[in-house]
């Protein structure tokens, strides 16, 4: 496993005058992303897995917070919360077995849609992937989900048809 | 938008319908009771009810639940009656009393009947003994005030129906032992309506006639919210495509699909109660036998049905006698809820001498959105023309128009379209367009002439003979048994009913069996929900990042059908 990059880090202000944090996720980040698991609803959770989630088992917390930093890399968005810093939002990339190109999946908290930290995310996973010379990111995206398809085009992203599946699209950009 | 299709259409039906003479169903069925007094409205089980019946019946129905239960306009009311004649009363009922009325599938689990009151906030509910025994086990965690209680033979005259409520109960024992303090029976309800009267109840289209629940992709169903201006518009531009063929006061349509269903009760009891017609219910059409000696009884005009009906009808012994009998006199019979096989339309022509008609439509839509022509003699295979007042394009993932002939997604405009979904805007915005179109989540195009075709669904749904099962429900069921770790649910072709339920299971614990699991299902689920088929696997095929390949799931369900 590589070191953390915590010179990946980065501070930013929203247009609505608040605070985020863009770094890599940590595994001690495990209690903040299942909370943050745990709270999303039952909609999010669909768009992001494409199947029912029940309450976020372990292991699944496991793999998206100890991640190798190299064939997976992950940011989480926090904010300061009530009582501690709180994940918000997140997304991640995994390297395909071709080594050269990389499929991705982003969350945000139900609270903080339409703030744009889901652009902050991907801009960071997306230039992260550029500079370990990946040529391409590509993901999964339900074909309902207008509002996903819309925030991917914005990005970049050709949707293309997947053959013999009308129900989903995928988005592929060139890094 | 030009809407060209309107040249395709056959001589007699209008561009256009008018809802302005019966703004709501109530005008609907006050018209109807006042021209066609002694016509006979509904038949069940060989009981006759008048218009005039059915007029008094359901003012006393509306009586007691406005003066009797204090229920105010926009309350809702639960039904949960399979078709019987205590159903149209209820309902008309319901209506005239300004009730909201929610439709339930008396076959429900209780875990499911809890949801949809929960949700809706129905103040009341009215149910066929037979089910009282769920309602009493969701009651505890709803908000359900009154229970009314009706039994089978509760509107039948009196020899009739002391031995069929006997029979029921205690000769067929299809009552389970139910326990409902303060329920009130269906007889005690009309008679003391009948004491006090309906008040005047200021009713008008905007006013929520239906929350029709439907199936959503992330779980739970979710109520459309189908206004008196939604239903009447709908009922006018089907009857306006329909009456080519029909005559108001004279023809007879048999109503085998289930009055809780929309496509039932929009095409059958209000088209045909518009049009001073009979409905002739069947309580229950699996009962093929039974069901096709009622038909030999009858004397019908029209039918309709989903393709998995026509089809066993078509294999039904006896169903030949009923054919003979038929020709000449059934006109019409329409087909809708899920895709028709050209077989069985083929065969059903060759066997009663007309076409079987395929309309399209979903619940948002009231249902009804396209016909195929009722006076041309074949089966197009395709989901028809748009009915009048309707504008139907097809847009890309931009909401954009694609070019004539090309796939896209079926999309809605007119007056039969839902306003929005109940308590769940964030699924409403997702539903339309920036334009108001309504997104059906089912992929087609449109040809020159206007005709739509099915290509398909761009929604994970499986269509069960034309009832809608969501993949996420059952795997959300699945995954509250204590020994599953992970479950995908597919739809797979099946013979019978076009699609039936695969589900693939990783177990917690070794010793998980799919009895069992299909046990734990059936507590939750409706009966057309429950997988035909349950296989166990190390795990579920997943993208790198977590994303279910369902599409893998399906392949190795139709790879492993032999």
């Amino acid at each position: 496993m590589a070191e953390y990059p915590g010179h990946l880090s980065r501070t930013h202000r929203l247009l609505d005058g608040r605070t985020v944090t863009i770094r890599p996720v940590r595994p001690d980040d495990f209690a903040r992303e299942r909370r943050f698991l745990g709270e999303l609803s039952g909609e999010s959770l669909y768009l992001r897995f494409q199947k029912w989630v029940s309450a976020p088992k372990e292991k699944l917390v496991h793999f998206l917070t100890e991640i190798d930093y190299e064939r997976h890399m992950a940011f989480v968005c926090t904010a300061p919360g009530a009582d501690a810093e709180e994940v918000v939002g997140e997304a991640r990339y995994v390297v395909n077995p071709d080594n050269t190109s990389c499929e991705f999946g982003v969350m945000i908290s139900d609270g903080w849609h339409k703030t744009g930290i889901a652009g902050l995310l991907m801009e960071a996973i997306i230039s992260t992937a550029r500079s370990r010379g990946l040529k391409s990111m590509e993901g999964q995206v339900l074909s309902s989900n207008a509002t996903m398809l819309r925030f991917a085009r914005g990005l970049g992203f050709k949707a293309e048809a997947v053959p013999g599946d009308l129900t989903i699209r995928r988005v592929v950009k060139k890094l | 938008m030009k809407r060209f299709w309107l040249e395709s259409y056959p001589p007699g039906v209008p561009p256009e319908v008018d809802t302005r003479a019966c703004p709501t169903l109530r005008h609907l069925l006050d018209r109807s009771c006042a021209r066609f007094r002694e016509r006979p409205a509904i038949v069940n089980m060989g009981v006759e009810l008048s218009y005039g019946e059915l007029d008094r019946l359901s003012r006393d129905f509306g009586a007691f639940l406005r003066s009797g239960l204090r229920l105010q306009t926009g309350d809702r009311l639960a039904i949960m009656l399979p078709n019987v004649l205590q159903y149209p009363v209820a309902l008309f009922g319901a209506l005239r009393a300004g009730l909201t009325v929610v439709n339930v599938n008396p076959l429900y689990t209780a875990s499911e009947l809890e949801h949809q009151l929960t949700d809706s906030g129905a103040r009341a509910i009215v149910v066929l003994e037979n089910f009282a025994h769920t309602v009493g086990k969701a009651l505890a965690r709803c908000r359900v005030e009154h229970v009314i209680v009706t039994r089978l033979g509760d509107l039948f005259p009196l020899a009739k129906r002391s031995l069929v409520n006997f029979a029921v109960k205690y000769v067929k024992r299809m009552v389970p032992r139910w326990s409902i303090s303060g329920a009130t029976g269906m007889r005690d309800a009309l008679a003391q309506g009948a004491r006090e009267g309906l008040p005047e109840v200021k009713l008008g289209p905007d006013d929520i006639a239906f929350l029709q629940y439907t199936g959503g992709t992330t779980g739970r169903p979710k109520g459309a919210i189908l206004s008196h201006g939604n239903m009447v518009a709908n009922v006018e531009q089907t009857a306006a495509w329909i009456r080519i063929l029909l005559n108001e006061g004279e023809e007879t349509v048999i109503t085998a699909l289930p009055l809780y269903h929309i496509f039932a009760l929009t095409a059958n009891l209000l088209v045909f109660l518009k049009l001073g017609g009979t409905n002739v219910l069947i309580t229950n059409p699996r009962d093929i036998p039974r069901f096709v000696a009622e038909l030999r009884q009858t004397r019908f005009t029209a039918i309709t049905g989903v393709n998995t009906l026509f089809n066993a009808l078509l294999d039904a012994p006896g169903f030949d006698a009923v054919c003979a009998a038929s020709r000449g006199v059934l006109k019409v019979a329409v087909a809708g809820g899920m895709s028709v096989q050209r077989s069985v339309a083929e065969r059903w022509q060759r066997a009663t001498g007309i076409p079987l008609v395929e309309g399209y439509g979903l619940t948002e839509a009231s249902p009804i959105v396209c016909g195929n022509r009722f006076d041309t003699g074949e089966f197009t295979g395709k989901l028809g023309l748009p009915v009048p007042s309707t504008e139907v394009a097809i847009l890309d993932e931009h909401g954009a128009e694609v070019a004539l002939g090309e796939t896209g997604e079926i999309c809605v405009r007119g007056p039969q379209v839902m306003r929005g979904y109940w308590n769940a805007p964030e699924e409403t915005a997702n539903v339309f367009t920036r334009e108001g179109w309504l997104r059906t989540g089912d992929m087609g195009r449109m040809d020159g002439r206007g005709f739509v075709e099915f290509i398909e669904r761009r929604k994970d749904v499986i269509v069960v003979s034309g009832f809608k099962a969501y993949p996420t429900e059952i795997e959300d069921v699945a995954m509250l048994h204590p020994g599953v770790k992970d479950a995908g649910a597919v739809g797979v072709p099946d013979a019978r009913s076009g699609e039936a339920v695969a589900l693939y299971v990783v177990k917690k614990y070794p010793g998980l069996t799919a009895e069992a699991l299909l046990e734990h299902c059936g507590r939750h689920l409706t009966g057309y929900k429950l997988p035909q088929r349950i296989e166990f696997r190390e795990q579920l095929p997943k993208t790198m990042v977590g994303k279910i390949l369902r599409r893998r799931l399906k392949e190795e369900a139709m790879a492993g059908r032999g």
